[in-house]
């Protein structure tokens, strides 16, 4: 087992490493820093890989040893001392007491050990851990669901990596502009945008085999600086449009919006620790544990439900639910590799990685009160169907992907407010493998329309708008066949695609839930079914309007098929969209008994099984892991929506394509009135802007600056300033006239005086002695005078 | 060697003085000449720091109470003597301060007029910031203290910007201002109790009776406890600054010279912290424990208010003085959490002691990484505004184009100050976050509010300069020097270090923690 | 014998003649010369006292040719700053040579 510690200590060491030495040392070379940063995420793929199919294996060869311990990889170090003082005389006593009482991560202390005295053993500085009491320490783990994960996301960053080198023009002239598109030319900044993207990959990989929610929170932060960063890759860059964002004002949004939920969530992470004593999930999740947190909290079990949701508040923020979904569609400004592995691989995932990661406290939160699975229900719910609704009316060929992408993480966390874990986890992976590939898709037709545009010399049109394709399934063959294996996916076509098993997933949990007798089953089931609906719909739509009929502008009618960077991730990525799914067919599909085996549920199950059990027994959880009884409804309701969804969509804009300059069917439809309300996005954006980014600003500037440094606090301090003077003022009057002029009298009068006596001084040696000798005669005379006694009646 | 070792910390505290009574004597033509002396000179402080810090790591981990301690009677009339030591607690900010200098000489390296004066300046003030962190006797502390005014004062008044006459004032009075009832305070305790040795009144002073008389004022103990509380409290709050006390920190360090801010910014206002920590908490603990909701509601004003203030500047150092206000507040909060537990009467339970341990090991880390990145912060406002010659973030704009590299360290330390996850910033604030949740869950609740600003001024800051398309008028700025860079490489490396593995200092900090909290 | 008392007229005499010349003499040549006169009375009475007073010791004999000598380098002084001043102001009026008045 030590060897795959190492390994997956080692999984995102290869793109941080290739971060800082892309950076640091190979900037100036564009192919060494690219190569630089395949090598690093193929490293970490290999390494992912390796420890995933182990964890796998053992499964295989004992799933029972795995639901005992899930955790099948663990090591962690010493990270941040927090008490008990290195060498106190009693090092045992405090070792035991702190354990105790501080809850510091209990258990493990000897599989760590083992691990992390190579580290230690030379570091005279470093005291040595056994002895120096309480530490928080930091760690990896991987269990099933890291395992999966494993799987997923460093293989779709690898692919993202290998299109962007296709992206950026590699080979052609290098671009004269920083930081704006240069269209057909190398993208001068090619050794920066690696960089990022390793450092992107690299946080995701952190926070998947993190084994506490601080490491994790790490990785997600970095990950939001990364999106900060790549979203405003072309920071210089500005529309002509003032209605469109630039790239380095969605860039602020993305990240501003992003911490609102970051905030609340560090302060659900210190909420955690102090509960539960420790980050650890593993430590944490124990039903020993949950039973001390429920009576440390004020609250209960209720108290944990809080918690939960300060927690669900980060995945709102990072997964782009209601109401912080609006920092996803900007983010459509970053180059579409960018985009890629912001909404498939990992930034989205990311946010419904740590609801799964935390799910027993979400669990245990469902069951303390029926709003806490109504509130992330409906905020899942809700957003699917309005993103669903909005991306109906857009134009924007990633505005859609955008848009299905919040949509599709709606079911995820729709599908965690009814308890079904794993139907998340597993539309989670498919979801990512296709959305991946409908963006790397859709940056290609993207590529092909800027190459149109090149040729004809226009800089005005959009290259995104699809009302300018069409036709293009002739011109990028590759394209349109990934598309449309992307888009059936991602719209549930039957029993090929992996979407249409994960979406299965979800649909039979809510509706389960619903038989068991919950009234939020019923409402998810509903929301979802209209989702899945419109989403089918407009993928259809999509695609029509992409691929099908003529080319509707000059940009389309140039376009041509991308270069074999950019298709053979394409090519890859399509037969996980599809292959993805059949590792999670029901095992009895169709009321069959044993031809199925639903190698996902049962894998990703064991993660939680044993635990949960014991859960349930102590009523602490709603329901524990099992596997759903075979049920007709869900399952026709998935194939009505999915093929009513993609005949309505094929009747509209399919079968008779657009021409050019024919307005979107879609108008007349749904009103103009209404069709304007959806594409502009609900007026989320007018409404925040109004309602927070406004008086946020004004407080800064004039509130909080003007009002109340400058004018009251300030104003206060020059008040007093001012009284002081003032008072000084008279001081220094009444000094003025007392002592300055009073002493000047003084003065003067002495000065008057010499003045009078001062002729004495004749400067005539005559009167001199003159003087002299009538002064030493009168002296003379008196001394005698008073010898003789003559004065002696007048001196007595 | 021995006698090396012996006086090792009073050699790092008068050496500066010494070099810069030597730097000030050489001629005023030889600038060059000046300017390496000097650089050489405070790294000689620097090199004992170290030395120090390495003994202390190798030796004095075992029994972290007060080392490196020489005491000499100073004025026995009084009872004052020249008493100096530190432990895990002032070694950190020690280290700081001597690392920050030489950093700050160097960054002074294009200063034309009056060099030799400005560096003498430079290198007496750090003699005053160490001796203030090794003081361990009333009176030392706070000739020190004063001490430490006097450069700032000249540097802000001499090479300061256009508003420097005011900013200078301020500055100066303001400090007074609570100097003063801090010197009265020292001398009704030193009067009270005979001596002015910290250890020996952190017991003496403390178990005074409260009915005792005080002389022949009539007034009991416990009163003049109060009010010598509040003097001290004042005195201190000023110095950090806590709102609202600390409008005249923006005004300080946006004239400044780019080495005064980042000194001033860097060490200078974590004197208010220490004294905090030193002084109030051990030697009036039950009061500090009572009134530590008022600290720590000070503490999260600080960081909201110093947020959005922060935000709504348009003049970049000013932004980046208020986020000091913004930063500081979180080490006010960590010592509101200490102080708490501190003088919490009874045992502390075992959750509340380790909140405590958390908060003051947050507290003095943020420090530490708050000295770090404000400097870091200064400096590149400094870098930019030696090109550029202004400071309004609207007429930056697209700069990254032209000087990537600094764009790139840019916002490497924007971030660190922003408290990304791996870099400094960000261990501190979890540390002060999760002690604070314990006992002030309100307050650290609505610093989430601040926390949230810091990211918006920090963008704000990073994209007016950096993003957008570059003007005109900035096509030909010249890139960083080499000296620049030595400046910033350090603070970035160390910013680096401590985020990714805070047990370097922090291992010594816990150590004297955990002992006082116990 | 001669009483004491007429050389101390003589000498009394011989010097108020002096001082009516040094306040009365315009001329500080004549000036000079006046003063010689008041230490020549001031010597009668050197050689009158010792001769009346205890002859075996001739100490007043001695401060008389002291006298005679220090009044001979003060003639020569004097005399040598009247020339100079002469030289510089073409006068030797006493009266104006007032560079000191205030």
């Amino acid at each position: 087992m030590e060897l795959l510690e190492l390994l997956t200590w080692l999984i995102p060491v290869g793109p941080l490493a290739a971060f800082a030495v892309i950076l640091l040392l190979t900037a100036k070379n564009r192919t060494l820093s690219f190569i630089l940063a395949w090598a690093g995420i193929f490293i970490a793929l290999v390494l992912s890989w390796i420890v995933s199919f182990n964890v796998f294996g053992d499964f295989l060869a004992d799933g029972h040893a795995v639901a005992e311990e899930p955790v099948r990889v663990h090591s962690s170090v010493a990270w941040l001392p927090i008490g008990d003082y290195y060498g106190d005389p009693q090092g045992s006593a405090f070792a035991a007491a702190g354990d105790e009482a501080h809850g510091a991560e209990a258990g493990d202390h000897g599989a760590e050990e083992e691990g992390h005295h190579g580290e230690e053993a030379g570091h005279a500085v470093v005291p040595d851990e056994t002895k120096s009491g309480t530490w928080f320490r930091m760690g990896v783990a991987v269990d099933p669901l890291t395992a999966v994960m494993l799987f997923m996301v460093p293989f779709a960053v690898f692919m993202i990596f290998i299109y962007s080198v296709g992206y950026h023009n590699f080979g052609a002239q290098p671009g004269k502009f920083l930081g704006i598109p240069n269209h057909g030319m190398e993208e001068p900044m090619f050794s920066r945008f690696f960089a990022l993207m390793s450092l992107f990959g690299g946080a995701m990989l952190t926070l998947v085999v993190a084994d506490n929610l601080l490491l994790l929170f790490v990785g997600w932060e970095i990950m939001g600086f990364c999106s900060y960063a790549l979203i405003g890759f072309w920071y210089a860059r500005d529309y002509d449009s003032p209605k469109r964002l630039s790239p380095r004002r969605a860039a602020v949004k993305a990240f501003m919006t992003t911490r609102i939920a970051d905030v609340i969530m560090l302060l659900g992470i210190v909420f955690f620790y102090r509960t539960f004593g420790t980050l650890n999930f593993s430590a944490a999740f124990t039903p020993e544990s949950f039973q001390n947190a429920i009576q440390a909290t004020a609250f209960g079990a209720v108290g944990l439900g809080l918690m939960a949701m300060m927690l669900f508040s980060g995945a709102v923020g990072k997964s782009a639910q209601f109401p912080l979904h609006v920092w996803l569609p900007d983010a459509m400004e970053g180059p579409t590799p960018v985009s890629a592995v912001i909404h498939a691989a990992a930034m989205v995932s990311a946010g419904v990685y740590l609801l799964l990661r935390i799910f027993p406290l979400i669990a245990v939160a469902l069951e303390a009160a029926p709003g806490f699975g109504w509130t992330i229900a409906f905020i899942g719910a809700f957003t699917a169907l309005m993103s669903a609704t909005i991306a109906v009316a857009q134009y924007d060929v990633k505005g859609v992907l955008a848009y299905s992408t919040i949509s599709q993480l709606g079911f995820m966390v729709a599908a965690i407010g009814v308890g079904a874990y794993i139907a998340a986890a597993f539309h989670l992976i498919t979801h990512a493998f296709f959305k991946a590939l409908l963006f790397l898709c859709s940056g290609s037709v993207i590529h092909g329309m800027e190459h149109g545009a090149e040729h004809v010399h226009d800089h005005h049109s959009d290259p995104q708008d699809m009302r300018l394709m069409g036709g293009l399934k002739d011109k990028m063959p590759i394209t349109f066949w990934a598309f449309l294996i992307g888009g059936m996916a991602l719209s549930g076509f039957p029993i090929v695609t992996a979407g249409f098993w994960s979406k299965d997933e979800i649909f039979a949990d809510a509706w389960y839930n619903f038989l068991e007798g919950s009234p939020v089953g019923l409402f998810v089931f509903i929301m979802l079914a209209l989702s899945a609906f419109l989403t089918a719909f407009y993928t259809t739509r999509q695609l029509a309007l992409t691929f099908a009929g003529k080319p509707r502008s000059p940009l389309a009618e140039h376009a041509h098929e991308s270069n074999s960077y950019m298709t053979t991730p394409l090519v890859l990525l399509s037969i996980f969209a599809v292959a993805a799914g059949w590792f999670g067919i029901p095992d009895n599909f169709l009321g069959t008994d044993g031809i199925f085996y639903n190698y996902f549920h049962h894998f990703v199950g064991a993660t939680l099984e044993e635990s949960f059990h014991v859960l349930y027994e102590l009523h602490l959880i709603p329901h524990e892991i099992f596997t759903l009884p075979f049920m007709i409804v869900p399952l026709v309701t998935s194939l009505v929506v999915a093929l009513g969804g993609i005949y309505l969509g094929w009747v509209m804009y399919a079968r008779k394509p657009l021409e050019e300059g024919q307005p979107d069917p879609m108008i007349g439809i749904l009103t103009p009135a209404l069709h304007n309300f959806l594409h502009n996005k609900w007026y989320w954006d007018e409404l925040y802007q109004a309602v927070f980014v406004r008086p946020a600003v004004f407080f800064s500037e004039v509130i909080a600056y003007e009002l109340v440094d400058r004018t009251l606090i300030d104003g206060i301090l020059h008040l007093v300033a001012r009284t002081i003077f003032g008072v000084g003022g008279y001081v220094r009057r009444f000094e003025l006239a007392v002592f300055n002029d009073g002493i000047d009298w003084v003065k003067d009068r002495f000065l008057d005086l010499s003045r009078e006596f001062r002729t004495f001084q004749s400067g005539k040696i005559q009167e001199y002695a003159l003087l002299s000798v009538l002064i030493a005669f009168v002296f003379t005379a008196f001394i005698m005078l008073v010898n003789a006694g003559i004065l002696n009646g007048i001196l007595n | 060697m021995d006698w090396l070792l012996d006086n090792i910390l009073s050699l790092a505290i008068f050496t500066p003085v010494i070099a810069g009574v030597i730097v000030s004597l050489l001629p005023a033509d030889e600038k060059t000449i000046t300017r390496y002396v000097a650089f050489i000179l405070s790294l000689v402080p620097l090199g004992l720091v170290i030395a120090m810090w390495f003994i202390w790591v190798n030796n004095y981990r075992v029994d972290p109470t007060f080392h490196f301690v020489q005491q000499v009677p100073w004025f026995p009339a009084i009872g004052a003597s020249y008493h100096v030591g530190v432990d895990g607690i002032s070694l950190p900010l020690i280290l700081l301060a001597a690392v920050l200098t030489p950093l700050g000489i160097l960054a002074s390296f294009n200063i034309e007029e009056k060099v030799q004066m400005f560096m003498a300046l430079l290198l007496i003030m750090e003699g005053a910031m160490i001796g203030l962190f090794a003081a361990l006797d009333l009176m030392i502390f706070f000739i020190f203290w004063e001490f430490g005014l006097v450069p700032i004062y000249f540097l802000v008044r001499i090479w300061g910007g256009a508003d420097r006459v005011y900013a200078s004032f301020k500055f100066f009075i303001y400090t007074m201002a609570g100097s003063l009832g801090l010197l009265l305070s020292i001398q009704i305790i030193g009067l009270s109790t005979g001596t002015f040795d910290i250890p020996t009144l952190m017991t003496s002073w403390v178990q005074l009776h409260p009915d005792t008389l005080l002389g022949t004022t009539g007034l009991t103990l416990s009163t003049v406890k109060t009010l010598a509380y509040w003097a001290f409290f004042i005195a201190f709050a000023i110095k950090v600054p806590i709102w609202p006390f600390h409008t005249w920190l923006p005004d300080a360090h946006t004239q400044a010279p780019t080495a005064g801010s980042m000194i001033l910014a860097g060490v200078l206002l974590k004197l208010g912290a220490y004294g905090f920590i030193r002084l109030v908490v051990p030697l009036f603990p039950e009061l500090a424990s009572q009134t530590a909701g008022v600290l720590a509601t000070l503490g999260a004003l600080s960081i909201i208010l110093g947020g959005f203030a922060a935000f709504g500047q348009w003049d970049f150092k000013r932004l980046v003085a208020y986020s000091s206000i913004n930063h500081m507040g979180f080490v006010v909060l960590g010592i509101a959490v200490y102080a708490y537990v501190y003088g919490v009467s009874g045992a502390p339970n075992d959750a509340l002691r380790l909140d405590a341990i958390m908060a003051g090991n947050g507290a003095v880390l943020q420090m530490i990484n708050h000295g770090l990145s404000a400097a870091g912060m200064f400096f590149l406002v400094g870098v930019i505004y030696e090109r550029t010659h202004t400071r309004d973030l609207k007429k930056f704009g697209g700069i990254w184009s032209v000087l990537p590299v600094y764009g790139g360290i840019l916002i490497f330390t924007s971030m660190a100050s922003l408290g990304l996850p791996g870099l400094n910033g960000f261990v501190g604030e979890f540390m002060i976050t999760r002690a604070a949740w314990g006992a002030f869950t309100g307050q650290i609740a609505l610093s989430m509010i601040g926390l949230l600003m810091t990211g918006a001024y920090i963008l704000k800051g990073v994209g007016q300069t950096l993003h957008g398309p570059t003007k005109p008028e900035w096509l030909n700025l010249p890139p960083m020097t080499m000296i620049e860079h030595l400046v910033i490489w350090p603070l970035m490396v160390m910013m680096l270090a401590l985020g990714i593995w805070p047990q370097l200092m922090l291992a010594v900090i816990n150590d004297t923690v955990t002992k006082i909290i116990g | 014998m001669i009483p004491l008392s007429w050389y101390l007229l003589v000498a009394a005499a011989l010097f108020c003649i002096g001082l009516y010349g040094i306040l009365a003499r315009r001329n500080a040549v004549a000036m000079l010369m006046a003063v010689e006169l008041a230490l020549n009375a001031v010597n009668i009475n050197l050689v009158a006292f010792w001769r009346y007073g205890n002859p075996s010791q001739p100490v007043g004999v001695a401060w008389a040719i002291f006298v005679l000598t220090v009044a001979a380098a003060e003639a020569a002084v004097g005399l040598a700053l009247i020339i100079s001043i002469y030289r510089q102001r073409d006068s030797v009026i006493a009266e104006e040579l007032d560079i000191l008045k205030y």
